[in-house]
């Protein structure tokens, strides 16, 4: 009796997520009309920046995807592994450079960054400033003296207490307020510059839960050799705390590629800012499942890439599992 | 005989009223190996870390290799101590994201500013002196605790010290690896190196120890020679404690 009820139950089921499955792959396939998709792929990819020069923001992207290609299933060893490192330190500057222009390339404002470009530049660009300023912030909350330690812990506290986007509102439209009439800082600048102050409050906790990890005896091992303070932190200390951190400093990232998407909200036309601006396009209107499953799809990739990177640079400053 | 190292009138409390040193005084002259023993909470450990500045004073003064330290705890002279004394730590305290010769090479090259090359060759001198030569390349999680041990012993030695603070650096050894540790502590003190050893193993003390000194609640008992010490130690509670050990 009860195995009946069992399998009758196991064949509803199965029957239900077969017409589920079948009824999207007939939408995907027939139902769908991807034109607002296909049409638009140098949209999607670089906003609207200059026809003639759209290959400047492509040529970042590809050198982007070369390099974590490399990384990922390049060389084990030689020069081109040992040159990683400054390649990807180098690749923040070559966006900024290829998108701005100057130095021999024609000059195009922010208004026409836009896409996927201006989502990875936003991501890499607040996450290269957030993680050093997110450091020193963890440092000053675990520092001997009491008005380091109160600031920081309570500048920690602040950023954690108030939404991201109150952050993005005060750093597009009050922050100009401040400034002398004339002096005008740009729209991205500011966007990454309030992310990257978000995000080093939320680095700061994950680099202390690391600092924390590091048993005393080990600064005094350090102490004991002669090394200077200075020293022992960066020689001994961080190096190991930064390693225990790197998982929960890789939700980080992955939390601050998917928070760029509300700079939409403030008028930058990233990734979700171009897909709303499409969407307004009287030609493509009520497309929405359309161009929201494939910003899923695009937003799901960029995340995968950087958590495979990450797995991959735990795994590299693991001493015994890459040694051998 | 020029002095090493010279306590007089140490005094240092954790807690208020409960004295881990409690008016040590002793004399260490150079060349000597100078076993302290004494049961768990008797200031032994405390004592040796306050030789290097781990521990600060409360009052009384230090003289260590010449170099003065007192409760004003000066940085300078803490610094100048450290450059001269090295110390090898129960829990071996290696750098677990170092490989051995960096572990070995790191304060030579940083704070000594040795040439890379130079280090690594002295490293890898000491570390065949250890018995160790092969492991040079594997990191320490790889390593046995007696390896670690003497991993670490060449890492104090790489700086050249001429005082050597062995904080009980065999009690974190499963039994078997306890020799390996000792025999290299052993050669240490063959060749004429300055000691001071906190450790339980009275084979060790018996046949390497210049002076036994015994420590109980922050005093020094007694201090003799090792043969007066194992078979007629004078003091009531030296005798309770070997009895104990044995």
């Amino acid at each position: 009796m009860n195995r009946w009820l069992d399998r009758s139950i196991t064949l509803l089921i199965l029957a239900l997520i077969g017409w589920a499955g079948w009824s999207l792959l007939h939408w995907l396939l027939v139902g769908a009309d991807w034109s607002v998709v296909t049409t638009n792929l140098p949209l999607y990819a670089v906003g609207s920046f200059p026809a003639d020069q759209r290959w400047r923001p492509l040529l970042w992207m590809a050198v982007l995807i070369t390099l974590t290609l490399l990384t990922l299933v390049g060389p084990k060893r030689g020069w081109v592994r040992r040159w990683l490192p400054l390649a990807w330190i180098a690749m923040a500057p070559l966006g900024l450079w290829l998108l701005a222009g100057g130095l021999g390339l024609l000059p195009v404002g922010t208004r026409s960054w836009g896409g996927l470009t201006l989502t990875l530049l936003l991501t890499g660009g607040s996450g290269a400033l957030a993680l050093p300023l997110g450091i020193l912030l963890a440092l000053g909350r675990r520092s001997d003296l009491p008005v380091l330690r109160w600031s920081s812990a309570g500048y920690i506290e602040l950023m954690r207490a108030v939404p991201l986007i109150a952050v993005l509102f005060f750093g597009q439209l009050l922050i100009p307020l401040f400034l002398p009439p004339g002096l005008e800082i740009n729209r991205v600048l500011r966007a990454v510059v309030a992310f990257a102050l978000f995000a080093a409050a939320y680095i700061a906790e994950d680099v202390r839960g690391g600092l924390q990890a590091i048993p005393p005896t080990q600064r005094e091992a350090a102490a004991v050799l002669g090394l200077s303070p200075v020293q022992t932190l960066q020689l001994v200390v961080l190096p190991q705390a930064l390693r225990i951190a790197l998982p929960s400093l890789t939700n980080q990232a992955v939390g601050l590629l998917q928070n760029t998407s509300l700079m939409a909200i403030l008028g930058l036309v990233e990734l979700l800012g171009i897909s709303r601006s499409l969407l307004a396009n009287p030609a493509f209107i009520g497309r929405y499942l359309e161009v929201y499953l494939w910003l899923a799809a695009v937003y799901w990739l960029a995340c995968t890439a950087m958590a495979l990177l990450a797995r991959h640079l735990e795994f590299q400053l693991d001493p015994v599992r890459s040694s051998r | 005989m020029t002095v090493a190292i010279l306590a007089s009138d140490l005094v240092k409390s954790y807690t208020p009223g409960l004295r881990a040193l409690d008016g040590v005084s002793l004399q260490v002259t150079s060349g000597e190996v100078l076993v302290v023993m004494g049961p768990s909470g008797s200031g032994k450990s405390t004592l040796i870390r306050t030789f290097n500045g781990l521990e600060t004073l409360d009052s009384g003064e230090l003289d260590v290799l010449g170099v003065r330290l007192d409760a004003a705890h000066e940085e300078r002279q803490v610094r100048a101590i450290r450059r001269r004394v090295g110390m090898v730590f129960q829990q071996f305290n290696l750098f677990p994201h170092l490989s051995i010769l960096e572990n070995i090479t790191l304060a030579p090259i940083k704070v000594q500013k040795r040439s890379k090359p130079d280090a690594a060759a002295r490293a890898i001198a000491l570390l065949d002196q250890m018995g160790i030569g092969e492991q040079a390349h594997k990191f320490p999680a790889q390593l046995s605790g007696g390896q670690q041990q003497r991993v670490a012993i060449a890492r104090a030695l790489a700086l050249d010290p001429e005082v050597m603070l062995f904080d009980e650096p065999t009690s974190a050894l499963d039994p078997e690896r306890v020799k390996e540790v000792l025999d290299a502590m052993r050669q240490l003190a063959k060749r004429g190196m300055t000691m001071v050893v906190v450790t339980h193993e009275l084979g060790f003390a018996r046949e390497v120890a210049d002076r036994v000194m015994f420590m109980d609640q922050g005093q020094v008992v007694e201090t003799s020679d090792p043969q007066t010490f194992f078979t007629s130690a004078r003091e009531e509670r030296s005798r309770r404690f070997l009895s104990q050990m044995m």
